[in-house]
């Protein structure tokens, strides 16, 4: 808080040429100090928690309305400010580390001398599985981060349990594997081999077979829309639902062989990274891309988002990093890497996880939501390798301080401070689930599946205002949709006690023309007639025979 | 009867609640005016003083609203003024208010509504207006059988009337008051139930006093013949005077207002008792029948006597329902804020709390439990049990308190009188210091220039005297003296002994330091001094650092101090390495082993030093990682970094140098290129189809000529490239001295910026690189490509117009038309299809973006089609949308309350609220 204040403090005053200085929003009224503390307050819970502008009551002339609107802001602010002081219950604090004088590098830190400082609980994190037959060994964590995949490129594939070290299922394959995901927990798991993709369950048992995604290169899975996006080597993006099983797109990037593929986790789209430099941003209710930009001059060769959807780090052949905000497609930085970069990662935290040639570079603060300008990142938080094991991916393990490589010779996890978010959200995804919670979560993240077609670049846009002309909205109709269906439409609209029906049949009557809508109408009247009677005989039952003249004929 | 009585008596309170203040000026004469009025009606009123006071009480008793006893008290003092007055005229009417009595009582009777208590005295809901009120006579009150009760009972002067009156007037009259309580004294001392004269002189004054205040217009009017003698006494006794004088006033008090104008302008011939020979006449339907009868003569002056034809009932009845409206609203009117407020609710909840069995009841606190309070059974034993064990309510620890202080003063040894003193001082201070504050608070808040001009000079001189003081002080250094510090320094730089001086490598050569006590010595001394003044330099040049950086911020992450004691440290590095060359050998030394010893241990250590080197060179560098590229070193790129800007020539031969180096590095890249490659092999072709193409746009950048392509990147062709990069390396160099400003920035792995310049020179091997990369990918005009397909999107999205002409519509085709007539027949029918325009893309100024225009229609199904009705602009519809409301994004506590149903049913009788909330 002392922090942001000095900031607006250093921000309201502007230097002039002269010298002097002026102050640029001068508090002219006279605050109470227990009046500016909540004014303080409602800034800081604002800044962290705050949904946007409010809107001016002012001039609002309905009385209702602006009492409502009121009402809202009021609830707006108390949301806020109560989510700001339920911040207190976070009990876990995240730190990084900090070097103790200024000759000290946090990046000359190596695993070894974490692993000394840890406890046994934590050091035993540190692991490394030799495996150096199967070829580069690519890895995924569960979205809680309890199970590990791996997966060996000459089709070695094995899930587990890594904090306790249990394994779940080892499969050989005897296929090339290009890409494995998990899906929406850890009982199913995506393999894109040799040919097809397929689908097996937490036993390693194949439960489907994905025919139509064809040498699949890359793997992506929607949590919330239980959509498996596939990207084949053909270039084409498919998009299946894997609740139901159909599947709801195919596009072609028509790019060529795409180099690497990331999802925002924010919006849901689909970043792709072409051969020659371009990322396309997907989404699978359009089947042009939605943005195209160009981020490098050769391949991209891996791309990450981070948490929340606005800042995209993408590595290229070109040995370049290039840091963007997707919010505005905007470069911010660009940075220099040493050999071209084959996986990037972003922790919750903000950390990115580069692997290049045999090692592996995590930077820290490369973009930073809070300053209004990001700053060139001079030299990286840890590093680690150079021994010889080429890195083939690097993924952060949710939820823990804990980085998985995947590399020629097998995987290595690796410490890294700070890198997890420190205080989970039990009803979002729960680190230490039971088989109970596991299975009602299932239940409840089906229950808020969200359909395909809300994805879209600003995800808010549910329920906001269509601002087409009428007359565009005229031209946009769909020319080519049947005519009304005469049922539906009778039956459906019924404004007061006379139904669509008995108005069109009475009007019709005059008319004498008989066709088929008439026809029609008159043996749906027919039949309503007849239980209109069914339903009115059996009232006179009920009622027995005094008190039958009561009965209501409809 | 209501109706009837309406006309006469509603101008009374108006003309009242109008003269009321000004009439107080005169009100003493008129008192006395009206003290001599009463005189010859004194027998009368010598015989009703009692039950006039008896009213008095009644009015106390009962619990009314304030304006009732008033109100009967006006009443009663008119009928009084009137028996008093108008004694002539009501032979005549003898008869008949006996009559309207009767009939007045049961009409009333009939039409009251409220209630009726034991005393006759009633109340009315129906009817609201005030003058229906007035109907509500005392003497009707005070009914026969009170009147045997309450006979010959004396009260202290009706002194609720005359409360209520001080109340009203407040200090205008005080003087009166005091008059009025001394008769109260009287009376008192009279007993109660005498009473004398005076009192009941007083008493009618009083009486008249309020009568003043309401209608003393009528009353001064009545008196007009009376002549003019304002010094009257309270013992003159002739009427025609009294007149006079009373007529006199009136033109006074007339003259001020309009109303009492009006009122006064009635004559007032009233009928009294007396003058009808029915002194004894206790009835008080006579009174009130009487005074009807009066009020109408005032109304109709000139005409005859008759009462009014009662109105229609129609017509009462019209009068009676406004009536009953006006009250009914009044009572409704009170629930309108509640009401409002229930529907405004968010939350309501049945039943009620205000119905609750403990409502009013405050749960949020606690009491004590004491005696007065415990209630219960429970509580008393529970109290008892705890008074026994002693946790119970008591009052000792009050007398603690105040015994506290001696107390403490007896621990301390100190007598009651040195403790006084102490707590004196204490306050003194304490005073005093409060004091100082004020004063600065004040001395803060003066705003004159001219004060802050003189104090700022006042201060400064105080600076000035204090820095002087210190100086002399010896507490900080004067300047001379940090320049005489300065002067020894550099002298001592010029002098022989330092380690770099003649003296000191020619001691080390010929090593005197080993046998030599006076060199030793000496260089001790040397290194001394040389270390005190670093130091001393040091924590001034530290200050100006400091100053500096807070001054321009174009000082980066890794300056000042870092820097400095990096610094420091390959001083101390080559300091230990010079000692250990300096080294002689002593006796020992000199035999073979040893000598064979130390030579490994030198050795070790300067392996040592040459790796802590090492990595502080690579600390320049900012990462670490590259400490084992051999590249750099071979070809003696290592701290080549600083350059003046006058070295450029020089400068340019060595960058045609390095780009050999480029070169002959070049046999490593396509090494290092092929151990990027990715697994995949289809990758690994394409990369290298990117590697293979030539350089184009790095030729089109700096030559700006295009040149044949180049199919393989081999040696030759690098060497051709090598050979012209001229003004190229102008740049480099320009690019170069910017750096070298921040000299030794570390800027290895990071570029500053993605800019084209070549730092090349002092980069190391994988930068170096990039001018080969930027090459290799330049084959692909990547950029280009984007442009294009950006500028064709943007056309396709534009604005269009598509001639819809047919051939052959309105004019030949076929052979023979000339190309002006086909020319004329082209675009007739144009219609223009509306797209978006180049400035309006939302990639219009984003370099190296293209974003797709128009809708996502499958989105369109969740937009709202249009605005929802009671907002009023899109921003205030979208934003009440955006309420989180979830669990997932509030706190459990903002969740329940949004979630919470508007009508809450808790489990108990639903009763109807009983009063209003609000």
């Amino acid at each position: 808080m002392e922090t942001t204040d000095r900031a607006e403090v250093s921000l309201s005053r502007a230097e002039q040429p002269s010298g002097a200085v002026a102050i640029n929003n001068v508090r002219s009224e006279f605050r109470s100090k227990a009046e500016a503390n909540k004014i303080r307050k409602v800034k800081a819970a604002e800044k962290s928690y705050g949904r946007g502008r409010k809107i001016d009551v002012k001039n609002v002339k309905d009385k209702k309305l602006k009492r409502n609107l009121t009402n809202l802001e009021e609830k707006y602010q108390t949301a806020t400010l109560k989510a700001k002081e339920a911040e207190i219950l976070l009990e876990n604090a995240g730190g990084f580390l900090e070097t103790e004088h200024e000759l000290e590098r946090t990046y000359k830190v190596r695993q070894e001398d974490i692993v000394s400082e840890v406890n046994i609980e934590v050091a035993q994190k540190k692991f490394d599985l030799k495996l150096d037959q199967l070829g580069p060994y690519i890895c995924d964590f569960s979205r809680n981060g309890r199970d590990l995949i791996l997966a060996g490129r000459k089709g070695h594939v094995a899930t587990m349990d890594w904090r306790d070290g249990k394994l779940g299922c080892e499969l050989q394959l005897g296929e090339t594997i290009r890409d494995v995901k998990w899906l929406h927990n850890n009982q199913y798991f995506a393999v894109a081999q040799k040919k097809y993709t397929y689908i097996y369950d937490s036993q390693g048992v194949e439960l489907h077979c994905l025919r139509k995604h064809v040498e699949v290169s890359h793997l992506e899975f929607l949590p919330y829309h239980f959509l498996l996006a596939t990207l084949g080597t053909n270039g084409q993006l498919k998009y299946q639902d894997t609740s139901t099983g159909q599947i709801v797109t195919e596009i072609a990037t028509k790019l060529g062989t795409p180099v690497s593929m990331t999802q925002n986790p924010w919006n849901a789209i689909l970043h792709v990274g072409h051969q020659n430099g371009t990322v396309t941003l997907w989404s699978p209710n359009s089947s042009e891309p939605l943005v195209k930009l160009l981020a490098h001059r050769g391949p991209v060769r891996s791309m990450a988002v981070d948490r929340e959807g606005r800042y995209m780090v993408t590595t290229g052949q070109d040995c370049k990093m290039a840091v963007w905000d997707i919010r505005m497609f905007k470069e911010v930085n660009n940075y220099f890497t040493r050999a071209p970069a084959s996986s990037v990662a972003i922790s919750d935290t903000g950390l990115t996880a580069v692997g290049w040639g045999t090692r592996t570079t995590v930077w820290k603060g490369l973009f930073s939501k809070e300053k209004p300008v990001q700053e060139k990142v001079q030299s990286p938080y840890m590093t680690w390798g150079g021994e010889g094991k080429r890195v083939e991916r690097v993924r952060w393990c949710p939820f823990d301080d804990v980085l998985g490589v995947g590399h020629s010779k097998g995987f290595s996890s690796l410490i890294i401070p700070g890198a997890g978010e420190a205080n989970f959200d039990a009803l979002e995804v729960n680190p230490y689930e039971t088989k109970k919670q596991r299975q009602e979560g299932e239940v409840k993240q089906l229950l808020n599946k969200l359909a395909p077609e809300m994805i879209a670049l600003d995800p808010n846009f549910i329920g906001n205002l269509d601002l087409r002309s009428a007359k565009q909205r005229e031209a946009d109709k769909d020319l080519d949709a049947g005519p009304p269906d005469l049922e539906e439409e009778m039956r459906n609209r019924a404004r007061g006690k006379n139904s669509a029906l008995k108005k069109y049949l009475r009007k019709q009557k005059k008319k004498n023309i008989i066709d088929e809508k008439r026809l029609k109408a008159e043996e749906m009247y027919k039949q309503m007639q007849e239980k209109n009677g069914e339903r009115h005989k059996e009232k006179v039952a009920e009622l027995g025979p005094t008190l039958a003249r009561f009965a209501r004929k409809e | 009867m209501p109706g009837r009585q309406a006309h006469g008596r509603p101008l009374m309170p108006k003309s009242g609640g109008g003269g009321r203040p000004k009439h107080r000026v005169n009100n003493k004469t008129a008192d006395r005016k009206s003290r001599n009025n009463v005189l010859d009606a004194f027998a009368i009123a010598a015989e009703q003083v009692p039950q006039k006071k008896a009213k008095g009480v009644r009015t106390r008793d009962l619990d009314e609203p304030e304006e009732r006893p008033q109100k009967r008290q006006r009443d009663d003092d008119d009928e009084g003024g009137e028996d008093d007055e108008d004694g002539d005229e009501e032979d005549l009417e003898d008869a008949r208010p006996q009559k309207k009595k009767a009939k007045n009582s049961d009409d009333f009777e009939g039409f009251s509504d409220g209630g009726e208590d034991s005393d006759g005295e009633e109340w009315h809901v129906g009817v609201g207006a005030d003058d229906e009120d007035s109907e509500l006579d005392s003497d009707e009150a005070f009914g026969e059988s009170d009147e045997e009760k309450f006979d010959g009972f004396a009260f202290s002067g009706s002194s609720s009337n005359k409360k209520g009156k001080k109340a009203k007037k407040g200090g205008n009259d005080s003087d009166e008051e005091e008059e009025d309580e001394e008769e109260d004294d009287d009376l008192e001392s009279l007993g109660s139930d005498a009473i004398d004269l005076a009192t009941a002189l007083d008493q009618y004054e009083s009486s008249e006093e309020e009568e003043g205040e309401e209608e003393s217009g009528s009353e001064d009017d009545a008196d007009s013949e009376s002549s003019e003698s304002e010094d009257s006494d309270d013992d003159m006794e002739d009427p025609s005077k009294l007149d006079d004088l009373q007529k006199m006033i009136s033109g006074f008090a007339g003259g001020d207002d309009d109303e009492e104008e009006q009122s006064g302008s009635k004559p007032t011939n009233k009928l009294s008792l007396s003058d009808l020979g029915l002194l004894g006449v206790q009835d008080p339907h006579m009174k009130k029948s009487l005074k009807l009868m009066n009020e109408e003569k005032a109304a109709k002056p000139g005409q005859s006597k008759k009462l009014d034809i009662p109105l229609a009932k129609r017509q009462q009845d019209k009068l009676l329902r406004s009536a009953a409206y006006e009250k009914t609203s009044e009572t409704l009117e009170r629930w309108i804020d509640t009401v409002k407020h229930n529907r405004r609710a968010d939350h309501l909840v049945f039943p009620l709390a205000q119905n609750a069995h403990d409502a009013g009841l405050d749960s949020q606190e606690l009491l004590p439990v004491t005696k007065a309070t415990a209630g219960t059974e429970l509580e008393q034993t529970i109290l008892a049990i705890m008074e026994e064990s002693g946790l119970g309510p008591t009052n000792k620890p009050k007398k603690e308190d105040q015994d506290n202080v001696e107390e403490i003063a007896a621990r301390k040894g100190l007598s009651a009188a040195e403790m006084q003193e102490i707590t004196r001082q204490k306050r003194r201070e304490r005073e005093l210091f409060s004091r100082e504050q004020a004063r600065q608070k004040r001395i803060k808040k003066i705003k004159s220039k001219a004060y802050r001009r003189i104090h700022r000079k006042e201060l400064l001189h105080d600076e000035q005297e204090m820095h002087d003081a210190m100086v002399e002080a010896g507490e900080i250094d004067s300047e001379e003296e940090r320049e005489a510090l300065d002067r020894r320094r550099a002298l001592e730089r010029v002098g022989t002994r330092h380690r770099d001086s003649k003296w000191a490598k020619l001691g080390k050569k010929a090593g005197r330091a080993v046998w030599d006590d006076n060199f030793r010595a000496g260089l001790t001394e040397a290194a001394r001094q040389k270390e005190e003044l670093r130091r001393r330099i040091e924590g001034r040049k530290k200050g100006e650092e400091d100053s500096e950086d807070s001054g321009s911020d174009d000082y980066s992450a890794e300056s000042g101090d870092e820097k400095h004691s990096k610094k420091r440290l390959l001083e101390q590095l080559e300091h230990a390495a010079s000692y250990a060359d300096g080294e002689a050998e002593s006796g020992l030394m000199q035999m073979k082993f040893m000598q064979r010893g130390e030579a490994q241990k030198r050795k070790e250590n300067e392996e040592m030093i040459a790796q802590i080197r090492r990595d502080l060179d690579s600390d320049y560098d900012s990462d670490g990682v590259e400490e084992t590229d051999i590249g750099r070193r071979q070809f003696g790129m290592g701290k080549k970094e600083i350059t003046l800007p006058g070295q450029q020539a020089a400068q340019k031969k060595k960058e045609k140098k390095n780009i050999t180096n480029d070169m002959s590095n070049l046999q490593v890249t396509p090494q290092q290129a092929a151990t990027t490659q990715v697994a995949d092999t289809s990758l690994a072709a394409s990369v290298a189809g990117a590697w293979s193409k030539a350089p184009q746009e790095g030729r089109k950048s700096t030559k700006k000529a295009a040149k044949a392509s180049v199919g393989e990147l081999d040696l030759s062709n690098a060497a051709m490239l090598a050979s012209k990069p001229k003004p190229k390396s102008k740049d480099a160099a320009a690019a170069k001295e910017k750096k070298s400003s921040s000299s030794s920035a570390p800027a290895a792995t990071v570029d500053d910026s993605s800019s084209d310049d070549e730092e090349t020179i002092h980069l190391p091997l994988a930068i170096r690189d990039q001018e080969l990369i930027k090459r290799a990918f330049a084959g692909e005009d990547v950029v280009g490509d984007f442009n294009r397909e950006k500028a064709e999107v943007e056309k396709e999205d534009d604005d269009k117009e598509i001639d819809n002409t047919l051939p052959g519509w309105g004019g030949w085709v076929g052979e023979g038309i000339s190309n002006r007539e086909k020319k004329r027949h082209t675009g007739r029918f144009v219609t223009k299809v509306e797209g978006v325009k180049k400035e309006k893309r939302k990639d219009f100024k984003l370099k190296g973006v293209i974003i797709k225009e128009g809708r996502v229609k499958k989105n369109d199904q969740y937009l709202a089609t249009s605005l929802p009705y009671p907002f009023e602009s899109q921003a205030q519809y979208e934003r009440s949308l955006r309420i989180p409301v979830g669990p997932e994004w509030t706190t459990k506590e903002t969740f329940q309350d949004a979630t919470k149903p508007r009508v809450i049913l808790k489990q108990g009788i639903i009763a109807p609220m009983s009063k209003p909330v609000l």
